[in-house]
């Protein structure tokens, strides 16, 4: 909706916006849906000036159709594959993380959710040299604990030093400084972020829920909207600056006492690709998970992976149910 | 400033007005004065002011820093190696825990009655006073007490091992100096305790407390003993009981993080029946598990009292043995039978411990 003023397209003065208001027609939308013809006999404003305006308004505001195949085009182009660096993770990601998309992890307190976001963003800055935003709002941001993880990786401390550059860190505690942060990433931020840096191909935000999940229920009505605004906000920045957007969301018991994803049915629909991680009961080692993919648009469903959380870079024993022999694709 | 109005904090009433006026963008309104605004978005004088009040003040460089300044994982590096942690006393455990509990972080002690949960509260108030040149904090400390199980003959007690331990210590001059200041009144006075009677009250206390801290900047640890209580008592909507537990964990770990000070919530535990058995959880359910930064589940093991790190970003995950004497929170001794000078309180200080006197210690 945008508001008329004088001076968004030539024609429109002072004299002409009043003499529209007095018609209660105040936004772009109010004038282009009305009847010159009427709207000339009602003000006293001249059929072919209404015409005019109403032509330059229309070619300003209205929004181009673009070809499926442009799109295709431009979605082999611009898409890149970002390995976790963990291959049995990558096996159910269907090769790594997609720019452009929204994937989420859930899981139960202590699964590991903050250890995977931890060894993808070392990974990505480390391997792939690019620059990770991290967007903490419970407080688990260990730096201490990414440098472990470099230290495995490399014994040089300059490259531990350079890839901890490349990792930067914002500390939200609610919902409107969560939106302030993201909004600002999308007008400028960004493009600071990748100067002298490294272009940034990664968000992630550990975890949404934490922010969402007090809003939502009761007689409040505030609450639909912002998850709605955040999911938004989200999605523009993955689309428009082709990065890859991770998020972590806590778990609840339904009816039944199995596990399902926090935030209600409207948030199951914005991330692209679910995954749910879990202990391994009776394992001798504690650092076992499991990892099952509960939504995904290019793999069969509940496929389960077993992972470990202090080898990270190893390959681990044979999947636990249901592979699927995937198809060589070609990787733009 | 490029926030929409729709993610501005201000009432939902006020923001449907604006948007019907077809105000999209913050900076479309930055430029209207209160009476103009009143006019064209059909809202009260004082929802005008209110509404270009906090559009100026989120535009002010620290408010707007505060989203918007990012660290890189170095500088947060550094910032972590330069904040403390503040032990335990009990050697086994601060390994666990890196240290100790840490600064900046939440962290949820959960337990079975009489496991020792208060205990630790107690010891962690009295830990964190010790003076820097021991490797101690130098801090005060903020005890918010709902279940009313706060006994100050317990807290000298330990406060006395303290001193005598740090005694024992003092070498150089400076250690010796500070510790003609460290007595057990000192302790007890820099120690702050709150009574909450219910959860009302103790939402009101957390909602206060950032005024607190900016009066007195040398707390370095609250410690809220216990959350459960309040919330599991007298409570009818439990969605709403997940939703005001979930604000109340996202203010607390804002002020850990804002003022670098360490949280320590107690929590108890409730039976879980699943498949035909039965498991000790902790309470409060699901979405609560999910609140702390780091989790401590405290139980007994036959006479054996254990500690397991269930959750934390930077530690693994590890159990070991500790035990209570009458100097507080201790490790555990090598014997395998508790001896009565050793295990319990011992019985001249009063009835302080929740097993029963008479223990088998066959």
């Amino acid at each position: 909706m945008v508001i008329l003023r004088e001076g968004i397209c030539p024609g429109i003065n002072e004299e002409f916006i009043k003499a529209l208001q007095s018609e209660d027609i105040k936004t772009v939308e109010d004038f282009v849906s009305c009847n010159p013809e009427e709207l000339a006999q009602k003000c006293s404003l001249s059929y072919k000036a209404l015409v005019a305006v109403r032509r330059v308004l229309l070619t300003q505001y209205t929004a181009f159709p673009v070809s499926g195949a442009d799109l295709y085009e431009e979605l082999l182009s611009s898409t890149a594959i970002l390995s976790t660096g963990n291959p049995s993770l990558d096996k159910l990601l269907d090769s790594g993380l997609y720019t452009g998309e929204i994937t989420e992890l859930t899981g139960s307190p202590g699964s590991g959710k903050t250890q995977v976001c931890f060894s993808v963003a070392v990974n990505i800055s480390h391997e792939l040299k690019k620059t990770v935003l991290y967007i903490d709002t419970k407080g688990s941001m260990c730096a201490n604990r990414l440098l472990q993880m470099l230290q495995t990786k490399t014994p040089n401390m300059e490259e531990q030093m350079e890839a901890l550059q490349k990792i930067k860190v914002f500390r939200v505690f609610d919902v409107f400084s969560l939106l302030a942060c993201l909004q600002h990433l999308r007008s400028n931020g960004l493009q600071k972020a990748s100067v002298g840096g490294g272009s940034v191909k990664a968000l992630m935000v550990d975890s949404v829920s934490a922010v969402l999940s007090s809003l939502l229920g009761g007689k409040q009505n505030e609450g639909m909207s912002l998850l709605m605004q955040v999911a938004g906000e989200l999605k523009m920045i993955a689309k428009d600056f082709n990065i890859t957007v991770l998020v972590t969301n806590h778990v609840t018991r339904d009816g039944n006492g199995h596990l399902k994803a926090g935030l209600g049915q409207s948030w199951s629909h914005v991330p692209r690709t679910r995954l749910l991680l879990q202990r391994v009961e009776d394992a001798e080692t504690s650092s076992l998970r499991t990892a099952t993919l509960t939504k995904s648009s290019r793999q069969v469903c509940h496929l389960v992976e077993e992972f470990d959380l202090c080898h990270w870079s190893e390959e681990r024993r044979t999947s636990i149910s249901g592979k699927r022999k995937l198809e060589e694709r070609s990787k733009p | 400033m490029h926030r929409t109005v729709p993610s501005l904090p201000l009432a939902p009433s006020v923001k449907v007005k604006l948007i019907n006026a077809g105000f999209q963008v913050a900076s479309d309104l930055t430029d209207m004065r209160p009476l103009q605004l009143c006019k064209e978005a059909g809202i009260s004088q004082e929802e005008a002011v209110e509404v270009l009040q906090m559009l100026r003040d989120d535009g002010q460089p620290h408010q707007q820093r505060a989203a918007t300044e990012s660290l890189t994982a170095l500088d947060l590096l550094h910032q972590e190696q330069a904040l403390g942690s503040i032990v335990t006393f009990c050697s086994a455990l601060d390994d666990t825990l890196g240290g100790g509990v840490s600064m900046g972080k939440t962290t949820e002690i959960c337990g079975a009655p009489g496991v020792g949960k208060t205990q630790l509260c107690m010891q962690l108030a009295v830990d964190v006073q010790i003076p820097v040149c021991f490797g101690g904090l130098g801090g005060k400390a903020l005890y918010i007490d709902t279940e009313g199980s706060f006994l100050v003959q317990r807290v000298a007690d330990m406060a006395e091992a303290v001193v005598q331990h740090c005694t024992l210590l003092a070498e150089d001059t400076e250690q010796k100096q500070a510790l003609e200041e460290l007595t057990v009144e000192k302790i007890l006075s820099n120690l702050f305790l709150v009574r909450c009677h219910d959860y009302v009250e103790l939402l009101a206390e957390v909602y206060l407390l950032p005024d607190f801290l900016s009066k007195h900047p040398e707390v370095r640890l609250i410690v809220i003993d216990s959350i459960a209580f309040p919330f599991r008592h007298d409570f009818e909507d439990l969605s709403q009981r997940t939703r005001l537990l979930n604000g109340l964990a996202q203010q607390l770990i804002q002020l850990a993080t804002q003022h670098s000070i360490a949280v320590v919530l107690t929590n108890q535990m409730t039976t879980r029946v699943s498949n035909g058995q039965s498991k000790l959880v902790p309470a409060l359910g699901e979405s609560w598990g999910h609140a702390a930064t780091q989790r401590l589940i405290l139980r007994w093991e036959g006479l054996r009292r254990l500690a397991s790190l269930y959750k934390s970003p930077s530690q693994m995950e590890a159990t070991v043995q500790y035990q209570i004497t009458v100097q507080g929170f201790r490790d555990a001794s090598d014997e395998h039978r508790p001896t009565p000078d050793t295990s319990a309180v011992s019985s001249q200080l009063g009835n302080h411990s929740k097993r029963p006197r008479t223990e088998d210690l066959s």
